[in-house]
């Protein structure tokens, strides 16, 4: 007997009765949505941090990498921990300047001992106590794990760690550092509890705690952190929002799309220039804030290979670049021209590129230059730059400096690109002759932009050894007199423009995409990147 | 006259014997690919961030300084006893990652093959019906250039169009930011894990989320569908048994579906399911485009930083995944038809 086939018919009934359930099931109370734009206030206000006002959404391409402090040393990573953990100490909102965190009070007891005393009753959300042993523990960790992501090289300066009684923490470093209150505000000086954070080895991101102003309530890796406010939280931060949920984008044009959509209330990190452009002409639907950046970005030369071995050839570079040209038609004016590795806005900063070289492009001294050395024209140069590492406009910023260069008559450029991973390894190996690189503050010293820079052939490897310039590095991190310290970093500056072992190209300012309702994203602008989610509410 | 269904049972332990060296040949495919660049799986994820006695130390601790058949025996048994290891370069373990993100894919293609079938068939049917009429020219030229068109360049024009020009529908994700926030996770499948939480809100938005990506990546297997359909149509319309149908004075369109189109159909099944390896590669593209949290967003995401470890885990669970489908068309095809069996 023919069997007749029923599984069709029964599939669309089945289906249909779903559907049907579902469409007239009373829904969860759904909690406010960007895109409507109210909704009602959550959140009491009885509690000590209970959060008041709307939940934030927040769109990013940042990834993270780890939220454990000590398997992190990105911004994605940071910009969640900053928002979950304490630290002794923190960077005030708005400026450079160091203000106390979990601690009350710190201080030198000699140039190479700080000493810090925690605040009374501070708890992890859990619970348990944060005490002076936690805050060992948690040093400790970062550089006994030592993870390849991590930030133990922060802490390179750092002899011990040491506890007197249980809100008393005693740093002692191997040399004179005035610059390590700053290293407490990075992520290297987190503070973890120790009966949940492993000591040897990294924990989970979904299970970190901390005790800051947000506890993580849940983390699916590249889509979603979601952030309610910490209710043992004890500190001076007072939030302007009843949690906050950070959206991982794949690319800049979703990001775009979904703050335009009301998707996201804030995009942040990366748009490109062109996004940033048609969105401030859109101010029916979003607002453009800007803030004053430290990033960089800066070309390196390798002075142990042709031809950027010749020092004559390299200040030709730095005479023909037009640093205007770049942030005007590359970047849309979303970066400032750059004239030292110091960006402006910090301390000590000068202009040494511009003194000595000039602000816009002098083809004439850079054909005396090369003549004068005997360097024959025009030079074979290659540059080369990575794609998707520093934005995909990095392509389009290397395309305008080879006009650039070549339109001088003096140089012959060839472009060449690598994806990042390849390209890490190949520049600090001696491959690369010229090449793009970038840099974000680890914390906002001048500091942070010479040390790594220029000691030892700065941590891209590429030979430029300076005694005078080493030496001077070590008297600015030891010394404790603002005006003397000024005038060593200025002549860092000034020496090592003379050399042009880099060329620094431009400073980036922080740019992010609102809804029209949102505040507080100015207020969190500064130099240190510190994006304080506890800012920003809704109105 | 047809054979015993003792005949199916040999074929079923026959083709589940099969099995054993086929997925022994494919595992082994997959080590050896893994390991044909130079240097080993550390070297490549973290080289140039570690020294190199601390490379040596994370080599050791990973075994990639054992002979090469040691780490082949060890890679057996790890994919015997489903460990698949821990990625590099974020410590997941790849279960964890298989059973969160696995769900996502799952869902994606599942709908892919649902749109794939549901323009298909009928498009493949009646230009089978019509041949070499306006319809069938149409049919044609569209299985062509839905197969033809990289995935990605038309989620782009989908996102172009439905989302920025249209607002219709979201651009990516697979739920809004609120609700993928709050809805308790179930399954891991959103419209699942909706309909179980009688969230109707989160239902409707998941679905609204699943439209594009699924209908980009069921276009490119609708294609497949249409040719496929349309020639079986076309043959078995040529059949004796069909010419007997309508001499009986059987209604054309009674013709068509009730004799031609269930024979039309069995050979079908045997290459969608073959389609599954086109859905998966296909999938990763898609997911990489609309940021749909699947494997294929995540395999992307460990190419790109090098962490062959996570590769090899998630690029094994992907060719078992085949065999395990293909397994279940042959058997659903032995089944249908008693002239495929040993």
């Amino acid at each position: 007997m023919r069997r007749r086939g029923h599984l069709l018919p029964t599939v669309v009934m089945v289906a249909a009765l779903s559907l049907a359930a579902a469409a007239c099931s009373s829904s969860k109370p759904k909690a406010e949505s960007p895109s409507t734009g109210g909704g009602s206030t959550a959140g009491a206000t009885t509690g000590s941090n209970t959060g008041t006002g709307k939940q934030i959404v927040m769109g990013t391409t940042d990834k993270v990498i780890s939220l454990d402090p000590a398997g992190a040393y990105d911004m994605g990573s940071w910009t969640l921990q900053w928002n979950i953990y304490q630290a002794l100490l923190k960077i005030k909102p708005g400026t450079s300047d160091i203000e106390n965190d979990a601690a009350s009070k710190c201080d030198w007891t000699d140039n190479t001992t700080y000493t810090c005393t925690l605040n009374p009753g501070l708890v992890f959300s859990n619970g348990d106590p944060l005490d002076a042993n936690a805050v060992k523990y948690s040093i400790d960790r970062v550089i006994k794990i030592n993870d390849p992501n991590g930030p133990s090289s922060l802490l390179s300066s750092l002899d011990n760690v040491s506890v007197s009684g249980t809100d008393t923490v005693v740093f002692k470093l191997k040399s004179p550092n005035s610059v390590f209150p700053y290293i407490l505000t990075t992520g290297a000086g987190n503070i973890v509890d120790p009966k949940v954070f492993p000591a040897d080895k990294l924990l989970a991101d979904d299970q970190v705690i901390g005790s800051g102003v947000y506890t993580l309530s849940s983390f699916t890796k590249d889509q979603q952190a979601v952030l309610k406010p910490n209710k043992s939280y004890k500190g001076s931060d007072v939030l302007a929002n009843s949690g906050f949920i950070v959206h991982y984008e794949q690319t800049a044009s979703t990001l775009k799309l979904d703050v335009e959509q009301g998707n996201v209330d804030v995009a942040w990190r990366s748009l490109s220039p062109t996004d940033v452009a048609s969105l401030q002409k859109e101010t029916d639907k979003v607002k453009v804030v800007t803030g004053n950046g430290i990033e960089i970005r800066y070309l390196v030369f390798n002075t142990s290979l042709a031809p950027a071995n010749n020092v004559a050839v390299r200040q030709a570079v730095a005479y023909s670049i037009d640093r205007d040209s770049i942030a005007k038609n590359v970047y849309n004016g979303t970066v400032q021209p750059l004239y030292s590795m110091v960006p402006q806005g910090l301390a000590g900063a000068n202009t040494a590129y511009k003194d000595l070289y000039g602000a816009t492009p002098d083809p004439d001294k850079a054909k005396s230059v090369l003549a004068a050395a005997g360097v024959k024209t025009p030079v074979d140069i290659t540059l080369w730059w990575t794609p998707s590492h520093y934005g995909a406009v990095s392509g389009d910023e290397y395309t305008e400096i080879k006009r650039e260069l070549e339109s001088t008559g003096l140089f012959k450029v060839t472009l060449q690109d690598a994806e990042w991973d390849t390209y890490s390894k190949a520049y600090p190996a001696d491959q690369y002759a010229a090449f793009q690189l970038g840099w974000f503050p680890d914390y906002p010293d001048a500091d942070d932009y010479l040390a790594p820079f220029y000691l030892q052939g700065g941590f891209y490897k590429n030979h430029y050894d300076n005694p005078q310039i080493d030496q001077l590095i070590t008297q600015e991190e030891g010394e404790t007199d603002p005006t003397k310290r000024a005038s060593q970093i200025d002549q860092i500056q000034t020496l090592a423009a003379k050399d042009v072992p880099t060329i620094p190209i431009w400073q980036g300012n922080q740019v992010a995409a609102t809804g029209l309702t949102v505040t507080g994203v100015d207020k969190t602008f500064d130099p240190s990147y510190t994006f304080r989610m506890w800012l920003i509410g809704k109105s | 006259m047809a054979k015993s269904s003792g005949s199916l049972r040999q074929y079923a332990l026959t083709r589940l014997a099969l099995v054993i060296p086929m997925v022994l040949i494919l595992l082994t495919l997959v080590f050896i690919l893994m390991r044909v660049a130079p240097g080993d799986p550390i070297q490549a994820a973290l080289g140039a961030k570690l020294s190199p006695a601390q490379l040596a130390e994370k080599r050791h601790a990973a075994g990639f300084d054992k002979p090469m058949l040691v780490q082949y025996v060890e890679y057996l048994r790890q994919v015997v006893t489903f460990n698949f290891g821990r990625a590099i370069t974020d410590n997941q373990p790849i279960t964890t990652i298989l059973r969160v993100n696995g769900a996502a894919t799952l869902e994606l293609t599942v709908s892919a093959l649902i749109v794939a079938l549901a323009i298909g068939v009928p498009i493949g049917l009646r230009a089978g019906r019509l041949r070499d009429g306006a319809f069938d020219g149409f049919g044609r030229l569209f299985g062509i250039v839905t197969y033809a068109a990289p995935v990605f360049f038309v989620g782009l024009l989908f996102q172009l169009v439905f989302s920025k020009w249209l607002d219709w529908l979201p651009n990516s994700g697979q739920l809004n930011p609120i609700d993928q926030a709050e809805l308790p996770t179930h399954t891991n499948l959103t419209v699942i894990d909706a309909i179980w939480d009688h969230n109707g809100a989160a239902f409707t938005d998941s679905l609204k989320h699943l439209a594009m990506p699924a209908i980009t990546l069921g276009l490119l297997l609708s294609g497949v569908v249409i040719r496929l359909i349309r020639t079986n149509i076309i043959q078995t319309l040529k059949g004796d048994y069909v010419e007997a149908a309508r001499a009986r004075g059987v209604p054309e369109r009674k013709v068509v579906m009730r004799h031609a189109f269930r024979n039309a159909l069995v050979p079908v099944v045997t290459v969608m399911g073959l389609q599954v390896a086109l859905l998966l590669s296909g999938a990763v593209l898609t997911e990489e485009t609309f940021n749909w949290p699947g494997i294929g967003n995540r395999l992307v995401s460990y190419l790109s930083n090098r962490d062959y470890v996570a590769v090899q885990g998630i690029i094994t669970v992907f060719a078992l995944a085949v065999v395990v489908i293909s397994l279940l068309i042959d058997f659903v095809n032995a089944a249908i038809d008693p002239r495929v069996r040993y």
